[in-house]
């Protein structure tokens, strides 16, 4: 039984970084009908920055006085400022062409040629071996009881899950109740009629770029400290997050996460039950089911469209 | 305000607008009417940017504005109601209104009373005030037509165009629409109305053109094209 429960909640920590990168895909599928197929690198970059940065931070005079735990939290909003601006880049480099003269696939060669030179440049400035990203919170894992079952967290995979929750919230609240998140809404309805309004959609697809980018970043700082920091840790991320956005369907938050969640139980179940040989396995067997039975993911919906 | 002078128009390598020219002045309902497929819409289209016309010149308030992106045209006071309503499915009726005032809301038109303007548009459509709350999805066609040319009110443009605002109404709320025309005209909103039902719109209508394969057939006040016989043959249904 407990061992269940451990396997459940790593389960759901690993998820949650599954899920909010698909809910990076999402957000720019929603109002330009393209991904950044370097979502993984975007999230690898943002951990590399993260990790010069904190190092940065903790080496300083006051580094003694703030402790890695502060120095992490000051890291955090240099880490979105690059996500930002290295989403921003993407767009204006990688889509914004191939949205203007209505490519089909122009934005997919484009996205995954800039992913590889984001990664190689990462290998150039941070090396090929996998860094070790300081930990903000205690590593020693925390045993808690329920009483029928006890189990052992480690905080920092409690910290994925409320971060990961955060952020996400965070975008929606943006996009319900703000006039520019409005905005994003109609722009990903119907673009030309958004354009009507007086809304500058090739902006707001530039800024929902952006903002996936920094989502992607986060989840790197976020996952950074439990596992190695390197240019190559967004690689199979970014690929399970993507079969998490076609499980979920492209087209709703709350699927992403549930999407998520079943990928990453499945994954830390099957690894300990079945064989780690086949974690992966049962997440893609399910990607296959999806994708035959439901083609718009388990929670995705059809357009509603009047006439 | 607005004028087309020798606007022509192309889906690919098909012409769909050869040459229109034409005027709406200043607190005038002019109404442009001609059978399906002769250009009516594209003429819309092509005025608010969102079709790029070959040659010609489009002048809104004596500014070239025929090159000018959607949103840019949007910020000289250009309203559109497009066809097919095109309202935001996922956004509330509300907001759909505020997506309306966005350009108000965000500074870069003048502010006024942006809550009092959504309140006259629920008192012009009472139904939306009902629904304000619910997706604009769930509406019904005939909601999403007011919501349609309310959220182009929202914007308190110089000129609107109304295309095809009565398409697919049941006749009561096709007379509902055009009370709301009458309503609109009275408060000296400058306007141009694409319509089919050519014997209303001629009977808001101050001044109208025809519109046939692309060009202009006919134009003069609409109170001359309602008694002119071609018009009558062709667009009134008349002949008898």
């Amino acid at each position: 039984m407990s061992i269940l429960f451990q396997l459940i909640f790593s389960g759901i920590s690993v998820g949650m970084i599954y899920g909010v990168i698909a809910f990076g895909y999402q957000l720019t599928f929603a109002t330009s009908k393209t991904l950044n197929f370097g979502q993984g690198e975007a999230l690898a970059l943002g951990a590399l920055v993260g990790l010069t940065a904190i190092n940065f931070i903790f080496g300083t005079i006051w580094g003694t006085y703030i402790g890695v735990g502060w120095s992490y939290l000051l890291m955090i909003p240099l880490v979105l400022v690059f996500g930002f601006l290295q989403g921003t880049v993407v767009e204006r480099l990688g889509v914004r062409q191939a949205i203007t003269i209505k490519s089909e696939a122009g934005w997919i060669m484009s996205t995954i040629a800039l992913g590889i030179i984001f990664k190689n440049l990462a290998e150039n400035i941070w090396g090929r071996d996998g860094l070790k990203f300081p930990s903000p919170l205690p590593e020693a894992a925390m045993t808690v009881n329920l009483g029928f079952a006890e189990f052992r967290v480690q905080p920092m995979e409690l910290a994925i899950i409320f971060g990961a929750l955060a952020i996400m919230l965070a975008v929606e609240f943006f996009n319900r109740k703000t006039v520019f998140g409005k905005a994003v809404i109609a722009t990903a309805n119907d673009r030309e009629a958004a354009g009507l309004m007086g809304i500058n959609t090739t902006r707001v697809i530039s800024f929902s770029y952006a903002l996936s980018s920094l989502t992607a970043a986060f989840a790197g700082v976020l996952v950074a400290p439990i596992t190695l920091t390197g240019a190559t840790m967004g690689v199979v991320l970014g690929l399970k997050a993507f079969a998490v956005a076609i499980i979920g369907g492209l087209s709703s938050g709350m699927g992403v996460v549930v999407g998520g969640l079943i990928l990453g139980i499945t994954e830390t179940l099957t690894g300990y039950y079945i064989s780690s040989g086949y974690r992966d396995v049962p997440g893609l067997i399910l990607l296959l089911l999806v994708l035959a039975i439901k083609p718009s993911g388990l929670f995705g919906r059809a357009t509603i469209k009047k006439l | 305000m607005l004028e087309l002078d020798n606007i022509s128009a192309s889906y690919g390598k098909v012409a769909v607008l050869q040459g229109i020219s034409l005027t709406v002045p200043e607190h005038q309902l002019v109404t442009l009417i001609g059978s399906n497929g002769a250009g009516k819409t594209t003429t819309l289209r092509a005025i608010s940017g969102m079709l790029r016309p070959q040659s010609g010149q489009i002048l809104l308030a004596g500014e070239d504005i025929s090159t000018l992106p959607s949103h840019l045209i949007a910020r000289r006071g250009l309203a559109h109601s497009p066809e097919g309503r095109r309202i935001f499915p996922n956004l509330s009726v509300k907001d759909n209104l505020i997506m309306g005032a966005f350009l108000r809301l965000t500074g870069k038109r003048s502010r006024g009373d942006v809550a009092g303007d959504i309140e006259r548009v629920f008192t012009l459509f009472p139904r939306l005030k009902e629904r304000h709350k619910q997706l604009a999805g769930t509406l019904s066609g005939g909601e999403q037509q007011m919501l349609a040319m309310g959220r182009a009110l929202m914007l308190n443009p110089r000129v609107l165009l109304l295309d095809e605002p009565s398409m697919g109404l049941a006749p009561k709320l096709v007379e509902e629409v055009f009370a709301t025309i009458h309503r609109l005209k009275a408060e000296k909103i400058t306007m141009l109305l694409v319509e089919q039902f050519a014997a209303a719109a001629l009977e808001v209508a101050d001044y109208g053109y025809v519109l046939e394969n692309g060009k202009i057939a006919l134009s003069g006040t609409a109170a001359k094209l309602r008694k002119d016989s071609a018009v009558q043959a062709a667009y009134l249904g008349g002949g008898s």
